[in-house]
């Protein structure tokens, strides 16, 4: 498949309006009118909602043969999906193709449809012409005759500028690659259909106390810590807290605790006892739990935001999603009555990704182990052949934190403050490592020198980076490990779906499904095999393994780092307290 | 149903394709780019440092050197002009070495004396490059006995992975502007007290 003469059935152009059901954002959307043309030329046809409904499938060939040209398919697809038409087999998605061509770029207009035809100097409608539009939608009519008729005539609008935009695109779309991304914005719909399930007594609760309860929780979380004054936080107070419970922190260069979210997370990963901690003054900050897009049927639906991230992975906003950045949220994360949860990530998947890309003998077989941070250990020659994870806890603590240093680019000191031990310590943890893998440090070495003197750096399918801008070594060397960790989530994504999986959200490299508890067993089996052939495609037959875990009902998800966080909250407004 | 990519003929959308569109993540093989190898020091190794000494006698070298204490440099005589100063260099042979972190050197240990002897300092230095052919040694000065301690590293260390190059590759970058092969060299003429 290498030009678009394979789809004899035809090219379509589509586009949908719609509006999300009773205007509320977390609930299946209601589509208004779909306009669809055919590529190169050809009639373009308007149907009105009315009309949609009354079609049991798409009004144009949608099988081997024809390809469904759009731009942010999966929005596409959800209109397709509440229809209750098939989706086409292929699918072209002009927001990805865009997004891969230019990711790595500075765009004066970003990657909406709009930046995109700007990009490529094609006439386009103005922003606010568009807004004005886009608001008309939303409002879910009623629409008189004349509103009807612009609404209509905006929508036929998008996808003559889409015609335009594949004119201009064509020579640039690399087929298998674009549809296999194509393939992935169906599964994206699929997912973003399904949602996650949520305990809608335990949110109608945290909604009408939140207001309340902030004072009462720092109140009760920082009777441990004293650091809060009303309720502003005083670093001074962390810093002492921090002395007197011998915490290193990491330090900015100016010499000043780095008070980012980003440290407070590594460090709570570490350091236990801070986790509430980081919790609360997430919860405080950060947390709009307005913000939350609940459904009425109480799942959690929102724009997973595909492609968005440079690596390729999914950028869904942090406050309309579950899996944003409050971990003790997840705790509302619920199945519904009869149904359970199968939380399931790839085991150690970044280093697996780079001992199979890199070849590194050493690193794939202290992948194969099973526990590679003891392996690297064993490796090194720093424990016996015999040490266990109980004979040698904190040697293997101590590897484990080095590997994930080496994967974020930590350097000598983060480390030391990592693990609390003397910087020589880090380095030496570092140097083993370097020695250990060479091969993995060649082959690193190699993608930076491909980065700056290639200008690009690309991943299994296609997704690629243009490094013209990127002058960080750290994420230079991170790019494939994180990029091929995002094609094969996508890749996951496809066939579980296509599998009639029924699949709640994608969590950087997890996945969360669901099914009727008697088949609950059977689905994880199916999903863990899935996402095993999904590691064999992208590291070439180099499998990764799966960890899962299980929520039946009436049990709830619950991240171990968000638990104490939880139960404050569910303690102050005498909600659920799990354990 | 099938496509045609790239010359293959493969069942569309099936696993097995995908498993053939994948590309490689050989980075850098267009571009071939390789350590060059621009410093390559002569001395003993520091206490702390662990090294290797290269098996093959292919991989040693016999010099003539002069030593500048003062600047700390040291300088490959030509035979002829070693002949002419001979009070002022030391035959040595030089043994190709490497560290943990794969840097290489080279250990001077100077030869044996008309009859055949060393003193204690260079006859340990010479055990101790002959006892590095096989395994991770550091060496310490040990000022008691006048010569130096050989330290085997307990943990089962992997080999060297020694470089392709070769001795003469070695000694030319390790001596590059650091050759003497006239007597009117200006370190010549220095240590003879002629400038």
């Amino acid at each position: 498949m290498t030009d678009p003469s394979y789809f004899t059935d035809g090219i379509y152009l589509v586009d949908f309006e719609f509006h999300p059901a009773d205007r509320r954002e977390g609930n299946p959307p209601v589509p208004v009118c779909m306009v669809v043309r055919k590529w190169p030329c050809g009639a373009t046809q308007r149907y009105w909602k009315d009309e949609l409904r009354t079609m049991a499938a798409a009004p144009l060939p949608a099988g081997y043969r024809a390809l469904w040209v759009a731009y942010f398919a999966s929005a596409e697809m959800d209109c397709f999906q509440v229809l209750g038409w098939s989706l086409p087999v292929h699918v072209l998605d002009l927001f990805a193709e865009f997004r891969c061509h230019t990711n790595g770029m500075r765009l004066a207009n970003g990657s909406s449809l709009l930046g995109a035809l700007l990009y490529h100097d094609l006439p386009s409608m103005g922003a606010e012409q568009k807004d004005a539009m886009r608001d008309m939608v939303l409002s879910g009519g009623p629409w008189s005759p004349a509103q009807r008729t612009a609404i209509m005539e905006y929508c036929e609008t998008d996808v003559v500028a889409l015609a335009h935009l594949l004119d201009a695109m064509l020579g640039t779309i690399d087929w298998p690659y674009a549809l296999i991304r194509g393939r992935y914005m169906k599964s994206v719909s699929c997912i973003q259909m399904n949602g996650t399930p949520l305990d809608t007594e335990a949110h109608a609760l945290l909604l009408a106390n939140w207001g309340g309860v902030q004072d009462r929780l720092i109140a009760e979380i920082d009777s441990d810590y004293g650091v809060f004054e009303g309720r502003t936080f005083k670093t001074q107070r962390w810093e002492d807290y921090l002395m007197a419970k011998g915490i290193p922190w990491p330090r900015l260069e100016s010499g000043r605790l780095d008070m980012s979210d980003a440290t407070f997370r590594g460090m709570a990963r570490t350091h236990l006892e801070v986790a509430p901690m980081r919790e609360l003054r997430s919860a405080l900050s950060e947390m709009r739990l307005a913000d939350l897009q609940v459904g009425e049927d109480g799942r959690n639906r929102c724009l997973l935001s595909p492609f968005r991230a440079r690596t390729g992975r999914n950028q869904p906003s942090n406050s309309k999603f579950i899996f944003g950045p409050s971990v003790w949220l997840r705790g509302l994360i619920r199945p519904r009555p009869g149904w359970g949860l199968a939380y399931v990530d790839w085991s150690q998947q970044e280093f697996g990704i780079a001992a199979a890309l890199s070849g590194d003998p050493g690193m794939m077989q202290a992948y194969l182990s099973g526990d590679p941070y003891l392996a690297f250990a064993k490796q090194a020659g720093a424990v016996p052949p015999a040490a266990t994870k109980q004979s040698h806890e904190s040697e293997r603590e101590q590897f484990k934190a080095c590997v994930l240093a080496v994967q974020y680019g930590m350097g000598e000191e983060s480390l030391a403050a990592r693990i609390n031990q003397p910087v020589a310590r880090a380095r030496q943890l570092l140097e083993l490592h370097r020695r250990t893998y060479r091969t993995f440090w060649k082959w690193s070495d190699c993608a930076v020198d491909e980065a700056v003197l290639g200008g690009r750096l690309w991943a299994g399918f296609g997704w690629q980076i243009h490094t013209c801008n990127e002058v960080n070594d750290r994420s230079l060397r991170n790019f494939p490990m994180q990029a091929n960790g995002a094609e094969m989530l996508r890749i996951a994504c496809f066939l579980l779906t296509e599998a009639g999986i029924r699949v709640c959200a994608p969590v950087h490299d997890a996945l969360l499904i669901e099914a009727p508890l008697d088949q609950l067993d059977e689905a994880v089996a199916r999903t863990k095999f899935l996402m095993k052939e999904a590691s064999r495609i992208v590291l070439d037959g180099f499998e990764l393994g799966s960890d899962v875990k299980e929520i039946r009902y009436p049990e709830r998800y619950m991240d171990k780092r968000g638990a104490v966080m939880w139960n404050k909250v569910m303690k102050l407004i005498k909600g659920p307290i799990t354990v | 149903m099938s496509v045609q990519t790239s010359n293959i003929l493969i069942p569309e959308f099936s696993t097995s394709a995908l498993h053939l569109l994948r590309l490689p993540a050989n980075y850098g093989a267009n571009f071939g780019v390789k350590k060059l190898l621009t410093n390559v020091p002569v001395g003993k190794p520091k206490k702390p440092t662990f090294f290797r000494t290269h098996q093959s006698d292919e991989m040693s070298f016999m010099a003539m050197l002069l030593e500048q204490k003062e600047t700390r440099e040291t300088y490959l005589v030509a035979t002829d002009i070693a002949q002419q100063i001979s009070n002022l260099v030391r035959p040595v042979r030089l043994h190709t070495a490497i560290d943990r972190q794969n840097n290489m050197f080279l250990i001077p240990v100077p030869l044996p004396d008309e009859s055949g002897s060393r003193n204690p300092w260079h006859e340990s230095l010479a055990q101790a490059v002959e006892h590095a052919k096989l395994k991770w040694i550091r060496i310490a000065a040990n000022m008691h006995i006048g010569g130096y301690d050989t330290f085997e590293a307990a943990g089962a260390l992997p080999e060297p992975e020694w470089p392709t190059h070769n001795i003469d590759t070695l000694v030319d970058v390790s001596f590059r502007g650091k050759i003497i092969l006239d007597i009117e060299h200006p370190v010549v003429q220095s240590l003879l007290g002629n400038v």
